[in-house]
């Protein structure tokens, strides 16, 4: 069944989904003071394979991603192909859940075991891909609003504290660290909504895809790039660099005439917001792909395993909280690579040849698969 | 505690598949395949929490750094 999302909902899927945890995390470490010009690059590299990625989507307009790969590919690569997708989104999520459950237990709840909080994200979680991708993209098109509003007047408070002079002088340690930067913030987050491909079936228009992924990346970019450049002044290089969670320390020191402070907590509460979105998709594309690769129709039966097994998964792939700043300020991983980048170029080769041949057969027929 | 993990997999399970409205049996077998596997994975990081991750392209990223000393890390 295809479940229709309207280009504004898709554009806030894409968009809060991109923010998700990234945020709390000092980005682009590797730049220190030049890390805005990192998220400059990153963005000119990560537009090209963005608009590969929405180009896929609409020359494969109309059928299901489940559809066109089977059509593209055959039967049984397809099938690899979507388990590969599956495998990513899931660990993905646990990585996404082992962040949020590290950074409750490290800034407020220490006393409580991380699984707690792991099993609480997951069954809302749960609950929410149980009623499909409709459902998921209304929620956070009203979601997206609270999360920004409450980020931009966050930071609109902070702005007593912000000095330029935090980014001078520009590019002291020359180019190398801007694109080890720019590689880190392309890694993870810019290029992970390659997954959106199983989450937007339909979509009501043919270019619409563009929009919705140019325009919803763009937002996040723009987003996460004040975010960090803020947190950056506030704090300087280097506290940026070595604390595990800038932006929270850097609302911390927001002091409106000794009445409102403590505004890390409602960055606490935006985090979980966005993570727990960023969870969501990704359980829905593991169920999705997998349904795929196992020959099913539906998804909606496979949901609970899958996110179930998100638990221990979490508490597998990293389990310090250096592990986790250190898996999400690292260097693009081959694995990542090859999921956000190779495969998503060979499928749109493919298609563009297929369609091609298509096109030379049958004049003036509609040029999809 | 193994015996508490497995037995709120079996009563997710059973609860689950009590309130479905049908049960072809192709889907049933997949739930509980991956139930189990979920299972089976839930127990296995208790019992073992430094349980390597497997790294299929690690080679990769030895290659590159290899060839780009100093990149990466």
């Amino acid at each position: 069944m295809k479940e229709l999302i309207p280009t504004r909902q898709g554009i806030a899927l894409v968009a809060l989904f991109t923010i998700g945890n990234s945020f709390i995390y000092g980005m682009a470490p590797h730049a220190g003071r030049d890390l805005w010009l990192s998220f400059l690059l990153a963005a000119v590299i990560a537009l090209p394979l963005i608009t590969i990625y929405a180009r896929l989507h609409s020359l494969t307009y109309g059928q299901t991603l489940s559809e066109a790969l089977t059509q593209l590919f055959g039967k049984w690569p397809s099938r690899a192909v979507a388990l590969g997708y599956s495998l990513f989104a899931w660990r993905l999520a646990c990585l996404v859940v082992g962040d949020l459950t590290s950074f409750v237990q490290t800034t407020s709840l220490t006393q409580t075991p991380q699984i707690v909080v792991a099993a609480g994200f997951i069954i809302l979680a749960l609950w929410i891909v149980k009623y499909g991708t409709e459902v998921l993209a209304r929620w956070s098109s009203i979601m997206i609003v609270i999360v920004v509003g409450i980020i931009l007047g966050t930071l609109v408070l902070m702005w007593s504290e912000v000095s330029f002079e935090a980014f001078l002088p520009i590019m002291y340690d020359g180019f190398k660290p801007v694109i080890l930067g720019a590689f880190q913030v392309l890694d993870f987050p810019l290029l992970e909504p390659v997954i959106f491909f199983w989450v937007l079936d339909a979509l009501p228009e043919k270019k619409s895809s563009y929009k919705v992924f140019l325009i919803g990346s763009l937002m996040a970019t723009s987003f996460l790039m004040i975010i960090a450049t803020i947190s950056l002044s506030v704090l300087g290089a280097d506290k940026y660099v070595s604390y595990y969670f800038p932006i929270f320390m850097a609302t911390a020191r927001i002091d409106v005439a000794n009445f409102l402070t403590r505004m890390e907590l409602v960055v606490g509460v935006t985090i979980a917001l966005s993570g727990f979105l960023k969870i969501a998709v990704c359980v829905l594309v593991a169920s999705k792909a997998l349904a795929h690769a196992l020959g099913f129709k539906d998804y909606r039966f496979l949901v609970t395993p899958v996110a179930l097994s998100i638990v221990p998964g979490s508490q597998w792939f990293v389990q310090t909280i250096m592990g986790i700043v250190e898996s999400g300020t690292k260097i693009a991983s081959p694995s990542d690579v090859f999921m956000q980048v190779v495969v998503p170029l060979l499928l749109w080769i493919t298609a563009e040849i297929r369609i091609s041949k298509q096109g030379e057969n049958k004049a003036g027929k509609p040029n999809s698969i | 505690m193994v015996g508490v993990i497995i037995f709120g997999f079996v009563l997710i399970g059973g609860i689950e598949l009590y309130c479905w409205p049908q049960r072809p049996w192709k889907e049933v077998l997949a739930y509980l395949l991956l139930l189990g596997l979920a299972a089976a994975l839930s127990v296995t990081i208790y019992l073992v929490p430094d349980l390597p991750v497997p790294e299929p392209l690690a080679f990769l990223a030895k290659l590159i750094m290899r060839l780009w000393q100093g990149g990466g890390k």
